[in-house]
């Protein structure tokens, strides 16, 4: 009480300076956690400009383009169909899930969501022999694709489901009464609409897909070597530059496709998903 | 202008209106049958892929599991328990490993996550940027732990800081708490984004008033902030675990011996290398047991944060 009738100055100046000091704190820690997420990928970039003979320069990335380029096109390849998979399947399940309400919707939503909470390795281990042993299919790209398809899905799925949910039904009902029928209003009203949801799946699909290595190792064949799983092989054989190279590589085209997506679409659609 | 193209009212009674109405509802009911299966019509080739893909395999990860290595690729398999014996006194240790490194990692996740996920919502005007830089550990562990382990090799990018603080950067490598580092670094998002969430409905006025009232700042957290915020501590810390269970590459690169011993790492190495598919999918069902209960606590106390 007697702060407020005379607030003394050196008592308010005190308080002052510990504000000041708690902003810095705030903001330090999270800035520390936020340069610990940069680091490994910093730590990743100077090891592959390392030349042997000391000094840096671009000498590793000059092999990374020899056999790595096949690896790579394998992997935009794999990623590519998957997400076209992915968009062709949950586009109309997430429009049947909202606008269409139907008995035993929840209990379909979950089975839907049961790959992407099943550790990798057991994924990889059950399509492993299930490849081999029930569906007699060979090691193929198809068989990769359809794991990927599976395990990512549902990331696809919740976006989308959350876009259609925040929009208004105003928007159907308005193209309707001036003569639209479902198809026309779906392309022309609700797709666009549902643009930066489509685009928050696309991108997880893609970062995700694109880095996955584990049940890839357990599922690719000879001919389907990822680019993931090509950098995870090396690392279990040593540490070269040439292999921080390709990692460096890797979080590159992964970051810049991030990037360009908030920088379009803002970060608001990966809510619920990964980000806060 | 809207008045001149308002409807006049129409007068007219209850039993009439019904009339002119009920042939329309006949000819409607094929309309509306068709509509109904329009929902499920439309989700079934998801649902397809997903019973082929992923219930179909899990399923036959079962059936296998009960098999033995030493008849699996002849005829007449013989069905018992025996992998499940082995994983439950055998390899009991390797069980106990996962869950001791998973709980531990999310310990350290709600440590660290809890005043970031604070200051995040209550401070930080620039979310754009946390939310790039948090985009690093999306790429997944293995660039996370090839990064890591670059860190604390002799000449590595910190070295001249790690010599200043008197740390021996190879002594720190193959070691539990760099392994545990590495897996919390991966799972810290989730966290925050769990913790964030249940944070940012908590109104800050309710802090404002507990303070006037004389609360000092642990008061505040212990009285009001973490008893409205136990949902989504709850529902991060068993995402957390779900993720951290399922580790594999990160004591690999970061682990020592001990740490090699998840149950991940020894499924892959006797479904690869041992070809020993029975033993391989009971740990896996042993897994998956474990990951699905804890999933399922989480998605219960988040009240479907995932949209789900």
């Amino acid at each position: 009480m007697s702060a407020i009738a005379a607030p003394s100055t050196r008592r308010s100046g005190f308080r002052f300076r510990r504000r000041w000091i708690g902003d810095i704190l705030a903001h330090g820690y999270i800035w520390f956690w936020l340069a610990l997420f940069a680091l490994p990928f910093v730590a990743t970039t100077i090891h592959s400009l390392e030349l042997p003979e000391g000094g840096y320069g671009f000498e590793a990335y000059r092999f990374a383009f020899g056999s790595f380029k096949y690896d790579l096109l394998t992997s935009f390849k794999v990623t590519g169909l998957t997400i076209l998979i992915n968009l062709l399947l949950s586009v109309p399940a997430a429009y049947a899930f909202v606008r269409y309400p139907f008995p035993g919707k929840g209990a379909l939503l979950s089975i839907l969501n049961l790959s992407l909470y099943t550790p990798a390795a057991v994924m990889g281990l059950s399509l492993l022999i299930t490849y081999a042993f029930l569906f007699h299919i060979p090691r193929s790209v198809t068989g990769l694709v359809a794991a990927y398809v599976v395990g990512s899905y549902p990331l696809m799925l919740i976006p989308i489901i959350v876009a259609l949910r925040d929009l208004p039904m105003v928007y159907e009902e308005a193209a309707k009464t001036l003569g639209a029928n479902r198809l026309q209003s779906l392309i022309r009203i609700e797709l666009p609409l549902l643009g930066p949801g489509i685009s928050a799946g696309v991108l997880l699909t893609f970062v995700i897909i694109f880095n996955e290595f584990l049940v890839t190792l357990f599922i690719a064949g000879p001919n389907t070597q990822t680019a993931a799983l090509r950098v995870y092989g090396l690392t279990r054989t040593g540490f070269l530059p040439t292999t921080a190279a390709l990692a460096a590589i890797m979080q590159l085209v992964s970051f810049i496709v991030v990037l360009s997506f908030f920088k379009f679409f803002g970060s608001r659609y990966l809510k619920g998903t990964y980000l806060i | 202008m809207a008045r001149a193209i308002a409807p006049r009212p129409i007068e007219m009674s209850a039993t009439t209106a019904a009339e002119a109405i009920r042939p329309a509802i006949t000819q409607n009911k094929r309309k509306v049958w068709i509509g109904r299966l329009i929902g499920p019509g439309l989700a079934l080739p998801a649902a397809v892929v997903t019973i082929l893909f992923s219930l179909v395999p899990i399923g036959y990860l079962v059936l296998v599991s009960l098999t033995h290595k030493s008849d699996f690729f002849f005829g007449n398999r013989d069905y018992s328990l025996a992998n499940y014996d082995l994983v439950f006194n055998r390899y009991w240790q390797n069980v106990v490993v996962t869950v001791r490194l998973g709980l531990l990692a999310s310990i350290l996740n709600l440590v660290w996550g809890y005043p970031f996920a604070y200051i995040l919502i209550r401070r930080v005007r620039y979310r754009e940027v946390v939310r790039t830089f948090m985009a690093f550990p999306l790429f997944g562990p293995l660039y996370l732990a090839f990064g890591l382990y670059y860190i604390l090799l002799p000449g590595g990018p910190l070295a001249g800081l790690l010599d200043f603080l008197h740390i021996k950067g190879t002594s720190l490598l193959y070691s539990e708490p760099m392994t545990l580092f590495g897996m919390a670094l991966f799972t810290f998002p989730f966290m925050v984004m769990n913790v964030g969430a249940a944070l940012s409905n908590v109104d800050p006025m309710l802090e404002e008033a507990a303070k006037t009232l004389g609360a000092k700042p642990w008061q505040v957290f212990l009285r009001v902030l973490f008893p409205l915020s136990r949902s989504g501590i709850l529902a991060g810390f068993l995402m957390c675990f779900g993720w951290n269970i399922g580790v594999f590459i990160v004591p690999i690169l970061l682990g020592g011996l001990p740490q090699q011993r998840v149950l991940s790492l020894i499924l892959q190495q006797k479904a690869m290398s041992q070809f020993d598919y029975g033993l391989a999918a009971a740990m896996g069902i042993v897994l998956m047991f474990i990951a699905f209960a804890v999933t399922w606590l989480s998605l219960k106390f988040s009240r479907g944060a995932l949209g789900a």
